[in-house]
């Protein structure tokens, strides 16, 4: 038991290195990126009338002037420590997005959450009766709203709920600590983001548990006469769940990347605001930052998956 | 328990569902002659209603037809999704077919896909737009293809896989044939359903990332008529005219479902961005 235990945590160290070394990968590929094309915060921030040596000035202050190794190890150095460097205009990024990070993990969570609930329901309810009406319908439903981007959605939403029906808030309202004033607010923002999540996972869900039928324990299983409801939940799910992890895990980065542009129609105090901003003023390292903390978020989601896929493993051994 | 069948699309023929894509690609494409009105000049009042001065969608947020730059808007989104989605089916068929037949290649590709993973493609083309001024359009589709080639090369690589231990590929390899030669004229001409399906799949995608970008203000810029940034720009007069922001997102909707139902045709299996 002891020796068991052991293996599970040098397993689950392995898989946290290896998360690490991929999101350190990917911050200096930022880093690159931000490096390799033409152009820098200074020179993007710079106002009509202004003279070369303002600019000069600037990019002093934003460090612009150091060698490029030195700005590297500065930018991935300072990351540990929440250090994201400053703004085109001088503000740190991190007191930057303190205030709506918190309420975009806030929107995206919930969908995932939306997301994972609907979608192993819906999944799950189709793959009881396969090839029925019930079936086809979640299917062809799941297909029709998967490719659909937010933006749309959130219209729809919109259109639907709020200006028509006058059920729910078209805009969202921050209250005095800068969160969404109303639970109600979160609605419509929150399903925007789900509905093509749901559909893509559904279908995943559905897929894995069809896949998982044609095992020979649930063909036992069914010729023992169990009820259905006691293979799906004993014998089809345990195995399909690291295909059904791996779909959510894909989920988290269309999540948040999706939430930049609801966040826009619903007026949402998040990231989105504070990037739109940064699109008009061409500022770098805020959006540098906000991918950076991206990754932290996605990675920590992908590590969940890592564990569930390592937990289910390890049961079938 | 039955086989389970794949859903209302599964009983049309393949041909059947690629027919709406290619009606209305026609009809985006075709749009601009069609229009009744000038795309870029008021005609009516500002969010007028639907009607008014012999509008069929109202006006827009300067009074110009809803419907003329609705006929306008799609061009450029369509080109621009067709361009990323060729691109990198074109990178990834080579790429994937050489990531096969050179496992180590494969194996950098497998974790150049794993740190993407980490980036969603919205914020991966915010930042390369932004430190790229200048770059325009190229910009965005030169970050649309680069996010996307990771997993469409996965894609192939998982496709050719079982055809580079084919015998006569191996024999092939053995006689030393040179990497280009095996890859376009042993591997490839097998897999052309795959890239086909590829194909398909990045367009979808490729529909998903233009669109949302051109919404965030990458891309199109005012006073181009472009069905996202109508949405943006209508969203203040949702309550005057609904149909400035309700019909672009009907034919972004639109669009979008039917690629995705073509693509479906397309492969038997789907696979994700």
């Amino acid at each position: 038991m002891a020796g068991s235990g052991i293996a599970a945590i040098t397993r689950l160290a392995w898989l946290l290195t290896r998360r690490i070394a991929l999101l350190a990968a990917l911050l200096a590929l930022v880093f690159a990126v931000v490096e390799a094309l033409p152009g820098d915060a200074a020179d993007a921030t710079s106002e009509r009338g202004e003279s070369v040596a303002d600019v000069e000035r600037r990019r002093v202050l934003l460090g612009l002037d150091q060698p490029v190794a030195v700005r590297f190890l500065r930018w991935m150095a300072g990351l540990p420590s929440g250090d994201l460097g400053v703004s085109a205009r001088g503000e740190p990024v991190l007191s930057l997005l303190a205030g709506p990070l918190p309420n975009t993990l806030l929107l995206g969570g919930l969908a995932l959450a939306v997301t994972v609930v609907a979608a192993l329901g819906l999944g799950c309810w189709a793959a009881l009766r396969p090839g029925s009406m019930t079936d086809r319908v979640i299917s062809a439903s799941a297909t029709a709203v998967l490719a659909l981007p937010e933006f749309v959605i959130a219209v729809a939403l919109v259109l639907v709920f709020a200006l028509w029906a006058g059920l729910l808030p078209a805009a969202t309202l921050a209250g005095p600590d800068g969160a969404p004033a109303a639970w109600s607010m979160l609605v419509l923002p929150v399903l925007a983001l789900a509905i093509p999540q749901i559909g893509w996972n559904a279908r995943i869900v559905r897929g894995a548990l069809a896949d998982e039928a044609k095992a020979s324990h649930v063909a036992a299983a069914v010729l023992d006469g169990l009820p259905s409801r006691r293979i799906l939940t004993h014998h089809l799910l345990p195995g399909a769940l690291p295909a059904i992890a791996a779909g959510v895990a894909t989920s988290t980065g269309m999540l948040l990347g999706g939430a930049v542009a609801v966040e826009t129609i619903f007026n949402y105090p998040g990231v989105g605001a504070l990037l739109a901003g940064a699109v008009a003023d061409r500022d770098t390292p805020i959006i540098a930052g906000v991918v950076a903390l991206t990754g932290v978020a996605i990675t920590c989601v992908l590590l969940a998956a890592d564990a569930i896929r390592a937990w289910a493993a390890g049961v079938r051994r | 328990m039955r086989r389970p069948g794949s859903g209302v699309g599964g009983r049309t023929p393949p041909v059947l569902r690629i027919v709406p894509a290619l009606l209305l690609l026609l009809l985006t494409v075709a749009g601009p002659l069609l229009a009744p009105q000038p795309m870029d000049r008021p005609v009516t009042i500002p969010y007028a209603a639907a009607g008014a001065d012999g509008t069929l969608l109202g006006g827009d947020q300067l009074g110009r037809d809803v419907l003329s730059r609705l006929l306008h808007g799609g061009r450029d989104l369509v080109f621009s999704s067709l361009i990323v989605a060729a691109l990198v089916t074109a990178v990834a068929a080579v790429l994937g077919v050489a990531g096969a037949l050179r496992p180590r290649l494969g194996q950098v590709v497998e974790r150049v896909a794993d740190v993407l993973m980490l980036l969603p493609a919205v914020l991966g083309i915010l930042l390369v737009t932004l430190s790229w001024p200048g770059g325009g359009r190229l910009a965005l589709v030169v970050a649309a293809v680069a996010l996307a080639i990771p997993y469409a090369v996965r894609f192939m690589a998982a496709a050719a896989a079982p055809v580079v231990v084919t015998g006569y590929v191996e024999s092939a390899v053995a006689s030393g044939e040179r990497t280009w030669h095996l890859i376009f004229r042993d591997v490839l001409p097998n897999l052309r359903s795959t890239v086909l399906a590829l194909f398909g799949l990045r367009f979808v995608s490729a529909v998903y990332v233009v669109a949302t970008a051109a919404f965030l203000q990458i891309g199109p810029q005012p006073p181009e008529a472009d069905w996202a940034l109508m949405i943006r720009e209508n969203s203040p007069g949702l309550v005057l005219n609904p149909w400035a922001v309700l019909a672009p997102s009907i034919a972004i909707g639109l669009l979008a479902m039917s690629v995705n139902l073509a693509a479906g045709a397309l492969s038997p299996k789907a696979e994700r961005t």
